[in-house]
């Protein structure tokens, strides 16, 4: 990348001497087992109804020309990340040799601002009671597996992907695999528009997932949804 | 069509338009003591308004504080070594608390009736008062990806509101007085008319935006949202009260409640929308 190109101090790729780890998501190799949700899931003890990946999908077409599409998502580890410019304590942060987006939980005070502020709709609350991890009442989100890149392995949604749909590696070396992916096929990432050089590519991506449709907006859930998380924030 | 959707909760629910509210009242009666030292006809207002505007103050902090998923870490929002200044809500705690000490030296200063440093404390209050709602309205415009937040218009909607529902408090606080309600009946009327004119701005840039622009413009015009933002919040609680205090009739005392009432109630109304509406979008993503 182009030095020109770089608008952020806090942004990393194309830094000689520094990592710049990214995902590339073949969607066309995607068969939506949900193998990868289940193994971050067993990876963090991630609580039932939230998610740090998720696989979604939608079906287009008319019966019986149709087809399922799939859009792994996950957190988008931004080069130039709103949600750490919007956390009032930084608890959320970069690591600048990597590029991980990551939360520091004992600092974390919960307002909530670094969720209003992604785009990607990637942050979560976690519960006050979890199984097995004390971690609680504090936001969560995609670490990139921080904890297992640092030992040479790869996150583990890219461990168990079955299609081999999900590649990880550093993008400022240009013998990665991810380098090789980005640079010979034409790849998309999410709300480009919003400045925030998102760090996961998907290939074969398809508009109906990547841009909002009409078909989302259901008038009677708004109100509902938004009376039972009141319920559930102050537990009524 | 068979879609699996994760929704993951909306960041800030209607604590935080509660919150607005009140801290848009606060700054309101701010400006409403200070202007007391100005305008005679507001002179008995000046005590009540300083009064309301700290207790009020502390209601909305708490609730800020009771609303976070840590309370007690609220703290670290004041520790120099955290504070992260690119976010407004750090901005926003040095505020509150800054507006917080001032409003009491303030009310010391009007108890030992001291009126010199009273009334150069009366200025410090509303200026950093005026810091409420401004700090209040970049917590959303800062937000890029957020239609009708990410506008340079919310911080003036905020002091707007700010404006028309302190003048509504003082006008219903001071109800038998027929002179401070003259004076309180301009601050409403041309308060409430900006508050008209900006939601139009908003409004018609909204529904010639993208995509999330014209489901977040479905959104607040249509359905429950629909009712609360253009039936009370825009037409009952804004263009209603300034069509009555501009009609010749304005001058009574009680059209100048019943449109306090209403400037309160759409106030709110607005407040809860414009929260609510760009983040039940964004789950939709």
């Amino acid at each position: 990348m182009s030095e020109e190109l770089r608008v952020s101090s806090i942004e990393t790729r194309g830094v000689p001497g520094k990592r710049r780890y990214a995902m590339v998501i073949d969607t066309r190799r995607c068969i939506g087992c949900m193998a990868c949700q289940v193994a971050c899931k067993a990876e963090y003890d991630t609580p039932l109804g939230v998610n740090r990946t998720w696989v979604p999908y939608k079906v287009t077409g008319k019966y019986p020309n149709v087809k399922k599409h799939f859009l792994p998502r996950l957190c988008n580890h931004c080069d130039d990340p709103p949600c750490v410019r919007n956390c009032p304590v930084e608890a959320t942060f970069k690591v600048d040799d990597g590029g991980f987006v990551l939360q520091r939980y004992e600092r974390c005070i919960g307002c909530r601002s670094c969720m209003a502020a992604c785009p990607y709709n990637a942050r979560f609350m976690l519960p006050s009671h979890r199984t097995y991890t004390p971690i609680t009442n504090v936001v969560d989100k995609c670490t990139f597996c921080f904890h297992r890149v640092t030992q040479n392995l790869v996150p583990a949604c890219v461990q168990t992907c079955v299609g081999r749909a999900r590649v990880f590696g550093d993008l400022n070396d240009p013998n990665s695999e991810v380098s090789y992916l980005v640079a010979h096929n034409p790849t998309q990432v999410l709300r480009p528009e919003q400045g925030t050089k998102p760090h996961v590519f998907y290939i074969g991506a398809d508009r109906n997932h990547t841009e909002y449709g009409r078909d989302a907006y259901r008038r009677i859930e708004v109100m509902e949804s938004e009376h039972a998380a009141w319920k559930k924030h102050f537990d009524l | 069509m068979g879609e699996y959707l994760v929704f993951h909760d909306v960041a800030w629910h209607a604590t935080y338009a509660i919150y607005f509210f009140l801290i848009g009242i606060v700054a309101g009666l701010s400006f409403l003591s200070y202007a007391s030292w100005h305008l005679s006809a507001l002179r008995p207002l000046r005590e009540k308004s300083a009064y309301v505007s700290l207790a009020l103050l502390a209601v909305g902090g708490l609730l800020l504080i009771a609303d976070l998923s840590q309370p007690m870490r609220f703290l670290n929002m004041l520790n120099p070594a955290y504070l992260n200044f690119s976010s407004p809500l750090a901005w926003g705690a040095l505020n509150l608390v800054a507006y917080g000490i001032a409003s009491v030296l303030y009310l010391l200063m009007l108890w030992k009736k001291d009126e010199k440093n009273g009334k150069m404390l009366a200025l410090v209050t509303a200026f950093l008062a005026l810091g409420l709602p401004i700090y209040t309205g970049f917590d959303l415009t800062v937000h890029q990806h957020r239609p009708v937040w990410n506008t340079p218009a919310i911080p003036l909607l905020f002091v707007a509101l700010a404006f028309s529902t302190g003048s509504a408090v003082g006008a219903l606080m001071s109800a038998n007085n027929a002179e401070a309600q003259q004076v309180l009946r301009q601050f409403m009327l041309w308060s409430a008319g900006a508050v008209v004119v900006i939601l139009i701005a908003i409004m018609g840039t909204t529904s010639y935006g993208g995509s999330a622009e014209e489901l977040t413009f479905m959104l607040m015009t249509s359905g429950t949202m629909g009712l609360l933002f253009v039936g009370v919040g825009f037409l009952a609680g804004s263009l209603a009260p300034v069509v009555m205090l501009f009609a010749p009739t304005g001058k009574s005392i009680s059209v100048i409640l019943v449109s306090a009432l209403l400037i309160l109630l759409g106030s709110a109304a607005v407040r809860y929308v414009i929260l609510m509406a760009p983040q039940q979008v964004q789950t939709l993503f």
